[in-house]
């Protein structure tokens, strides 16, 4: 289905990741972090946000959690507070990546 | 060791009892039930965790350093098959370990029951009847 986010129609999936990595900007990942319940985007929040979207479009995949720790230099719970819903499932929605396998 | 007993409450919700203690193991509601608990893979996480933190705990307790141990783990879900491919566990060591000490409380986390069965796989013995 198609939403509004950053002023544009966006198609996502059942749990609202963007179909399209490439319709992604800073204003769609302002209203996709509203949809995860981060009503401000930090500095914090957009360390995270840029290092998973540079490493996705370099990779074409989405780190490991600890290299995510390391190269932000943010400790996992300190992820889990700027993304509560964790690094997968909130961050990476946010920085415009695929959903993630699993079932967590 | 006494027996776990697994039994279904309803839909994918199950309870998990051991000597007259509960808990709840449920999918969320995205995956199919009710969120009524926690998922296996968390209660393996969670487990994990645990030992880590006793473990670690104990450790600080015979050491003299006082304070809390806490333990926060995530983990990572690969495909083909659906499995864990990584478990990430931060240990936050009470304020009174000194720093040069993290090396030793590495040591340590080895005697962990549940992560030395994770370096050496047990055997899984299953067997399948139907029920009268």
């Amino acid at each position: 289905m198609d939403i509004k986010l950053g002023g544009k129609d966006v198609a996502i999936d059942e749990d609202g990741f963007i179909q399209d990595p490439a319709v992604w900007d800073e204003a769609v990942a302002k209203d996709l972090a509203l949809t995860e319940s981060v009503t401000d985007m930090t500095e914090d929040h957009w360390k995270v946000v840029n290092y998973l979207r540079q490493y996705y479009l370099e990779y074409n995949m989405a780190p490991m959690i600890r290299k995510l720790c390391k190269e932000t230099g943010f400790k996992l719970k300190e992820i889990y507070d700027l993304f509560p819903s964790g690094p997968a499932k909130g961050a990476c929605k946010v920085a415009g990546l695929p959903k993630p396998t699993g079932c967590v | 060791m006494d027996l776990i007993r697994i039994r279904r409450r309803e839909g994918l919700a199950f309870d998990i009892t051991v000597r007259e203690r509960t808990l709840s193991c449920d999918m969320s509601v995205s995956d199919g039930g009710q969120g009524d608990g926690f998922a296996p893979v968390e209660l393996f996480a969670g487990s994990l965790g645990a030992c880590i933190a006793m473990v670690v705990q104990g450790w600080c307790d015979a050491c003299g350093h006082g304070g809390d141990v806490g333990v926060d783990v995530a983990l990572e879900l690969v495909p083909d098959p659906t499995r864990i491919g990584a478990i990430i566990a931060d240990i936050e060591l009470p304020a009174s370990v000194p720093a040069d000490r993290c090396d030793a409380v590495r040591r340590v986390v080895e005697h962990c029951v549940i992560q030395q069965t994770l370096k050496q796989p047990p055997a899984l013995d299953l067997e399948v009847s139907v029920g009268s």
